[in-house]
């Protein structure tokens, strides 16, 4: 009996130890029978898309799903939708080549440039040239609508929350707003702003009054004040920053050379193309909030390059 | 004045006092309408085939990234725990010493949690599945062999001196006289490290490495309560089997408990122990390609950006002061509350059947719901701050010590839970209450505690987690030095928690040997081995 049990414990952890050399052969088992040809291949011809997760999922999944379907379509190429849940994880994604085409903010697509030198940016959404955040307030804050940028210094002493710490509108600009009008990050209540990871959630947490005020992108709010989510007697606007660059498409540079010559010029004119007199691409473009894309002009985003080095995101 | 020992148990729930007494001041109340909303989805969870059917692919994920992450960290461990063996080493080279250095080499990888591991390697080699796996196999991994270590080199060492006298080989030797003890504490140990590995997948899935826990974090923030219900169930039901099937399985097989390490025989049904382990491999396969889990990429590391100089002064800047008071106070309040709070809780609703039920309920939900998201609930009604992030990581961890305390406490027990001391004490006349006290609590008071004190330096590495919460400690900065890719930074803070959780490791450490030494001299009740590492080898 005794022997009969020391031989199975004695097999249990051989077969433990044998475990690793059955599973992790198989990977490069794999690729040394059928690649470099078949699974090489199946990369190469998935144009992997994604986008910062700066609204709710439902929404990021409905769009991109979409987006993945028309340029498929339009390309000739398999597209996949890979979801990202946060700002950096995209940028690093993006640098390590894991994703090909990015719908990145100012800031995470500024970069994911400087990160990964010769990426392209392909387009814009006609409002992105001139892009706006709003600083919302509770009512019980005691916090009134503002005209000037010097009254942000109300905000001093209040539980204030940015969305993301990547985010560009809800975060980078109103902190550089912030800045001008002489707020620092320590001047808040608890003596630092939280960072509530997307702009709905900043809106729930204002509303909430959890914080007593917030700084989110103007067309989320727009869209949370249309749709019901933001109730206007608990949540309000004091503010609405001058405007700045914000979002773009934002392509790996050798998608010519994975996906045909001219395959960059391509995709960007497919994406310029896009129509509201075509059913689907004007879902598309409803769900971007955007009349149209455009191309992009780089150097628009100096500001945005230089206002994240003066904050310290972008080093 | 000496504390009668039940008593013990309930001392640190004493942060109970200036916790209640902080948190009206901290409540803003706002958000109970979302509250309100959040429990009615919890009984109209979206029924839409189409989130159904995400939140079950992302279900599969994560259990499949905590399969393999778990089975990784076993073999890493169990390799690592050989070579980090005094015994093992003496018997092989006559010098033990290497042992000694691989010890201390393996504190690194243990002092950082699985999502620091995750952060550092999704922003060293992109978004792969092979990441999220690694992320739990290096941290799991230098655990189980601290513990497969620590175990062996307790084990008494007569049978392997008497068969290298009798001219026994080394290898055989030491498979004879130690493989068949160490076995079954390993495979029971192994067991809730897969337990661990899902709560950790799950988590690693809040910050974007894939799974369910990414929609649970978006759902949350977008305040799509009833689709979060949706997977919340999903993954209570898979975490209640998983506890199910591994504590079945555990009794069938004679394996000891993970309170009390019985020096108990081998363990029954060898067979079926071999045929399991068997039937892992296939599965565990299978899982792999699946997930298109390619381990080639861990060392295909993509060329980092050309590294900005060094800002030397823009880390020493930092607020290190205030940065580890904050996160010292976070992690001592979360672990009084969750220490105190679970035999609290149960003492609390013992007159009531339906109150353990209703408990145990609230524990598993506690264990399931990640930290970061607790805390986001939080917000919705309380005030940011270093107490909300510890109220967060409290009832995590109240869930894990809870289901053990029960365990611990209820073996041997009738269908209630109460153990024949218990029982007698009410047949004579004493109230439900003081029976639970006196009849179950002081018997495993001691390794209960010793535990806690394990938990607590667990809790310091978690605080990173709550970082989403404003909570201004070390985890919130290295958050923000994450988003700004400021590896200089990155890497100070990330020295500044290893140091911090091997300090917090080593007073732990010393207090749970105190108390087990305690409990030796005062109790013969339990049968912890003597200066053994009985609470060494609970997991993480």
């Amino acid at each position: 009996m005794r022997v009969r049990e020391r031989l199975t414990a004695v097999l249990a952890g051989l077969s433990l130890a044998l475990l690793p050399a059955v599973v992790s052969p198989m990977p490069p088992a794999a690729l040394a029978q059928n690649s470099p040809q078949p699974a090489q291949q199946r990369g190469l011809k998935v144009l992997r898309v994604s986008a910062i997760p700066d609204q709710n999922p439902e929404k990021l999944n409905r769009l991109y799903g979409l987006v993945a379907t028309e340029l498929s379509k339009q390309l000739g190429v398999s597209v996949k939708y890979v979801p990202v849940t946060d700002y950096a994880a995209a940028v690093s994604a993006f640098r390590t080549g894991d994703l090909d085409l990015v719908w990145f903010g100012g800031l995470t697509g500024v970069q994911a440039t400087l990160q990964k030198p010769g990426a392209r940016m392909l387009a814009q959404r006609d409002i992105d040239a001139q892009f706006y955040s709003v600083f919302i307030a509770n009512p019980k804050s005691g916090l009134k609508p503002i005209r000037s940028i010097n009254q942000l210094s109300e905000l001093k002493g209040k539980r204030f929350t940015f969305g993301s710490e990547s985010s560009t509108s809800g975060r980078l600009m109103p902190q550089y707003f912030l800045s001008q009008a002489g707020v620092k990050l320590k001047d808040f209540a608890g003596g630092a702003p939280g960072f509530s990871g997307s702009h709905d959630a900043t809106i729930a947490l204002v509303q909430s009054g959890a914080y007593d005020a917030g700084a989110v992108n103007e067309q989320v709010w727009k869209a949370n004040l249309r749709s019901g989510k933001a109730n206007r007697s608990k949540v309000f606007q004091i503010w609405r920053t001058p405007p700045y660059p914000d979002y773009m498409w934002l392509a790996q540079a050798n998608l010519d050379q994975r996906f045909g010559k001219g395959f960059t010029t391509k995709l960007q004119k497919a994406i310029v193309g896009w129509k509201p007199s075509d059913p689907e691409q004007k879902q598309i473009l409803v769900l971007f909030g955007a009349q149209q894309f455009t191309t992009v002009n780089p150097a628009g985003y100096k500001q945005i390059e230089q206002v994240g080095r003066q904050i310290g995101k972008i080093r | 004045m000496r504390l009668a020992t039940p008593l013990w148990v309930l001392a640190p729930a004493l942060v109970l006092v200036p916790v209640f007494g902080l948190l009206p001041g901290l409540s803003h109340g706002g958000g109970w309408e979302l509250i309100g909303q959040f429990a009615w989805a919890a009984v109209t969870p979206s029924l839409d085939p189409l989130v159904l059917g995400s939140a079950l692919q992302g279900l599969g994920v994560t259990v499949g990234i905590a399969l393999l992450g778990w089975a990784a960290s076993l073999v890493l461990g169990l390799v690592l725990g050989l070579l980090s063996s005094r015994t093992v080493w003496r018997t092989l080279s006559g010098n033990a010493w290497p042992a000694e250095v691989i010890r201390r080499l393996l504190a690194l990888p243990r002092a950082i949690h699985e999502l620091l591991w995750g952060l550092l390697l999704l922003a060293l080699l992109g978004l792969k599945p092979a990441v999220a796996i690694a992320a739990i196999a290096i941290p799991y991994g230098a655990l189980v062999a601290r513990m497969t270590s620590d175990l062996l080199d307790a084990l008494p060492t007569r049978q392997l001196e008497a068969l290298r006298a009798a001219g026994a080989g080394p290898i055989g030797a030491l498979l004879t006289a130690l493989g068949p003890p160490l076995m079954p504490q390993v495979i029971s140990y192994g067991g809730y490290r897969l337990e661990c590995a899902l709560r950790s997948a799950t988590l690693l899935g809040v910050f974007g490495l894939g799974g369910l826990g990414a929609e649970l974090r978006l759902t949350l923030q977008s305040l799509n309560f009833r689709e979060l219900w949706s997977g919340l169930w999903l993954l209570l039901a898979v975490m209640l089997s998983l506890e199910g099937l591994l504590g079945a399985l555990r009794q069938r097989w004679a394996m000891p408990q993970r309170f009390v390490l019985s020096q108990g025989g081998v363990g029954r049904r060898g067979r079926e122990m071999v045929l399991a382990g068997v039937a892992l491999v296939p599965l565990l396969v299978g899982v792999a390609r699946v997930l298109e889990v390619d381990p080639l990429a861990l060392v295909q590391p993509h060329p980092l950006p050309p590294a900005p100089p060094v800002d030397w002064a823009g880390v020493a800047a930092l607020p290190w002061p205030s940065l580890i008071t904050n996160t010292l106070v976070l992690t001592l309040t979360a672990a009084a509350l969750a220490v105190g709070g679970a035999p609290l809780l149960l003492l609390a609703v013992r007159p009531w059947g339906w109150g353990r039920v209703l408990v145990q309920l609230l524990w598993a939900l506690g264990r399931l719901w990640p930290p970061p998201l607790t805390a986001l609930l939080l917000l919705f009604v309380v005030q940011p701050g270093v107490l909300t992030g510890a109220l967060a990581l409290a009832f995590h961890n109240l869930g894990i010590l809870g289901r053990l305390l029960l365990e611990a406490s209820e073996a041997g027990g009738d269908r209630a839970g109460r153990t024949p001391a218990e029982q007698a004490l009410e047949a004579s006349g004493s109230g439900a209450r003081l029976a639970l006290l006196y009849g179950r609590y002081s018997s495993v008071a001691s390794s209960y505690l010793a535990y806690g004190a394990y938990r607590a330096d667990v809790i310091l590495r978690e605080s990173v987690v709550v970082g989403l919460v404003g909570a201004t400690g070390l985890g919130s900065q290295l958050l923000e030095a994450l988003s700004s890719f400021a590896w200089d930074q990155i890497a100070a803070l990330v020295l500044a928690y290893a140091g911090l959780t091997l300090l917090g490791e080593d007073l732990s450490d010393r207090i749970r040997q105190r108390l087990l030494a305690q409990q030796h001299t005062s109790s013969s009740a339990t049968s912890a081995i003597p200066g053994s590492p009985a609470a060494d080898a609970l997991p993480a």
